[in-house]
């Protein structure tokens, strides 16, 4: 019999390009799944559920724009707009007045929207970089708004509500939304979880194959040195685009899950604030790491969500509008904005370096470096 | 006929065709003549050196060889196959790796990605299999890393696998820079001034692994160099250039010796 390995020593290429190379790393694994399946059984508290979700949804994205930003380079603020766009591929193809597909027909159908989409202003990254590409991309989101509002019969409008049916996040006998499993009776929240989450660990285990494989390196060689990356064989043209298209329809994927849990979109929230918001996930959370978007988005939304939770006991913050002090809303965004700063100028490879420091002086246990 | 792997050592006397044939080549930008007429032979299988001042237009010939320039006039042929009016990324494709002058390394990939993005022109895993890691990609994968381990071997870089390249020394990611061409499966590997800004020992050690390349795996170089020493002492060929104009070509005895080599480096005797 083959002895049981708990060591890092690789003995095949195959074991080195494994995702969980190591026993730790596999229960690491089996306790992550473990407390997300866990969690919604036992937390009861819809606060606690509707952050799990949100957070969820956000990561989808941000691991999206990590691709995109973090190992593409290409710094965009267009996030809120395919966001925007996943949102209205609902309103269009899961509505029962319009077309009233199922959750396996919209959301794929999403994720193509996105990527195509994606696909077509991938091209602008040929031409412009840098600064100038992230105002280009803001440019998309104003453009993005503006449609949106005025393609009411597609969008719906201002503020585009989805009908509340029965099946929306259906799949088969499973209904997310009002989940029953093993005798468990489970909220809405509670069943979005276990959805969010599911997309979540697909998204981060496409993202991680991408990044471990030929186009993942390619895109990554674009973003070090871009001649030297022609001069190899790497065709621009096909990288900058194909990691528009991917970025794009992570986000779109995350859109039409936001918009099939609040069943609402307002125009007005698509807004920079909100692609802002996912340049702070990715930089707190660690440019360049799958995991470290998905830090990034639940530690980030979980600020927003304890101040509005906590705003009676904190100074200076008005909770009524009678009251004087700094809105929520506005303290949020001062946040966001302090964070971003932090981070870059003490942390710049986000949480996700301060949890490999950790790990490497446990590893190294008792010798210091 | 051509022959797509060069890691064969191929017999370099018999071929009538040379490996890559350059004639003619004249690269201006705007008024300036960077390269004017430049014509030379390479053979299978062949060390040679392209000399010149600084300003000579050595680096520019390699500009024009995988298609970064584009030269106005002449002709490039990699075993008698065209090479002008190929993108950059298509003469890759054709066998033609180069490094670079001041490293074109990818700094925040490891050792072995920078030499895994060398077969990229030789790996087929498209986005979607990538994502979805089917088998045909991960078969993929484990051949090509199997071939940049031997690399990997060759030019001793085992203790530096999985470390950032941008972290390591200079040296180093000269020698790195020399595994991601050798990774390509090159027809003509293009080294710009390889032991520029090195010490004696990384200087001997670059010779050592150039050699190598030459005599064990067959590769024929085109090599850019200042140290005039190593041309010297390793090249099979010399050309000299001055002022985009070829000056000199033959032996590095015969290009040592010639006038008009000498006038170009050290002025006119008055």
């Amino acid at each position: 019999m083959r002895p049981r390995r708990l060591s890092s020593m690789k003995t095949s290429y195959a074991h080195d390009l494994r995702l969980f190379p190591t026993a730790w790393k596999r229960i690491g694994l089996v306790l992550l799944l473990a407390v997300v399946v866990l969690v919604p059984l036992y937390v009861k508290d819809v606060f606690w559920l509707n952050l799990l979700v949100i957070a969820g949804i956000y990561a989808v994205a941000a691991i999206g724009l990590n691709l995109l930003t973090g190992y593409a380079g290409q710094v965009s603020l267009g996030t809120a707009f395919f966001i925007g766009l996943g949102g209205y591929t609902v309103v269009w193809f899961a509505d029962p007045t319009r077309w009233g597909w199922p959750l396996w027909g919209w959301l794929p159908m999403a994720a193509l929207i996105g990527a195509l989409v994606g696909a077509a202003v991938g091209p602008i990254a040929l031409r412009v970089r840098g600064q100038y590409l992230v105002i280009v991309t803001l440019g998309l989101v104003v453009v993005g708004q503006y449609l949106f509002r005025n393609t009411e019969s597609v969008t719906g409008g201002n503020n585009a509500t989805i009908e509340a049916t029965h099946n929306l996040v259906a799949i088969g006998p499973v209904n997310f939304a009002d989940l029953q499993l093993f005798g468990f009776v489970f909220k809405k929240e509670a069943g979005f979880v276990y959805l969010a989450w599911i997309v979540v660990l697909i998204t981060a285990l496409i993202a991680k194959n991408l990044v471990r494989t030929r186009p993942g390196r390619a895109i990554q060689a674009i973003r070090d040195r871009d001649v030297a990356a022609e001069v190899i064989g790497v065709s621009l043209v096909r990288y900058k685009i194909g990691a528009f298209a991917v970025s794009s329809a992570m986000a779109a994927v995350a859109g039409a899950l936001l918009a099939s849990y609040t069943r609402f979109i307002s125009v007005d929230s698509l807004d920079i604030f909100l692609s802002i918001q996912f340049l702070a996930i990715i930089i707190v959370g660690g440019v360049g790491t799958i995991y470290g978007a998905v830090l990034g988005a639940v530690a980030l939304q979980a600020i927003p969500e304890f101040i509005n939770r906590f705003s009676d006991s904190l100074p200076y913050v008005a909770t009524g509008t009678g009251e004087s002090g700094i809105s929520v809303a506005s303290l949020n965004s001062a946040i966001f904005g302090i964070l971003i700063i932090v981070f870059l100028i003490f942390f710049p490879h986000g949480l996700a370096a301060l949890w490999e420091r950790t790990k490497a002086f446990f590893q190294r246990w008792p010798y210091r470096t | 006929m051509t022959t797509p792997q060069s890691t064969t050592p191929t017999a370099t006397s018999d071929q009538d065709e040379p490996r890559l044939s350059v004639s003619g080549v004249t690269l201006r930008f705007g008024g300036l003549v960077a390269l004017d007429d430049v014509s030379f032979d390479v053979h299978a299988g062949e060390l040679f050196a392209i000399i010149g001042p600084n300003g000579a237009g050595k680096t520019s010939i390699f500009n024009c060889l995988n298609q970064v320039y584009k030269p106005q006039e002449g002709d490039i042929r990699l075993d008698g196959e065209q090479v002008m009016g190929k993108k950059p990324a298509k003469t890759a494709a054709m066998g033609m790796a180069r490094t670079f002058q001041n490293l074109g390394l990818f700094v925040r990939l490891n050792v072995v990605d920078n030499l895994m993005l060398g077969r990229h022109h030789l790996m087929r895993t498209g986005f979607l299999a990538g994502m979805l890691w089917v088998g045909k990609a991960k078969r993929e994968e484990i051949a090509n890393r199997r071939r940049v381990e031997e690399i990997i071997e060759l030019l001793e870089l085992q203790q530096h696998r999985y470390q950032p390249v941008g972290l390591l020394p200079y040296g180093i990611q000269k020698r790195i820079e020399l595994g991601r061409a050798l990774a390509m499966e090159p027809r003509v590997l293009l080294l710009d001034e390889p032991v520029a800004g090195m010490n004696l020992e990384e200087t001997e050690d670059m010779a050592r692994y150039i050699l190598e390349i030459r005599n064990e795996l067959g590769i024929t170089q085109i090599m850019v160099e200042h140290d005039m020493h190593l041309v010297m002492d390793i090249a099979d060929r010399v050309m000299a250039i001055d002022f985009g104009r070829e000056i000199a070509t033959g032996s590095p005895e015969e290009v040592q010796n010639d006038e008009k080599v000498i006038e170009a480096y050290l002025g006119q005797e008055t």
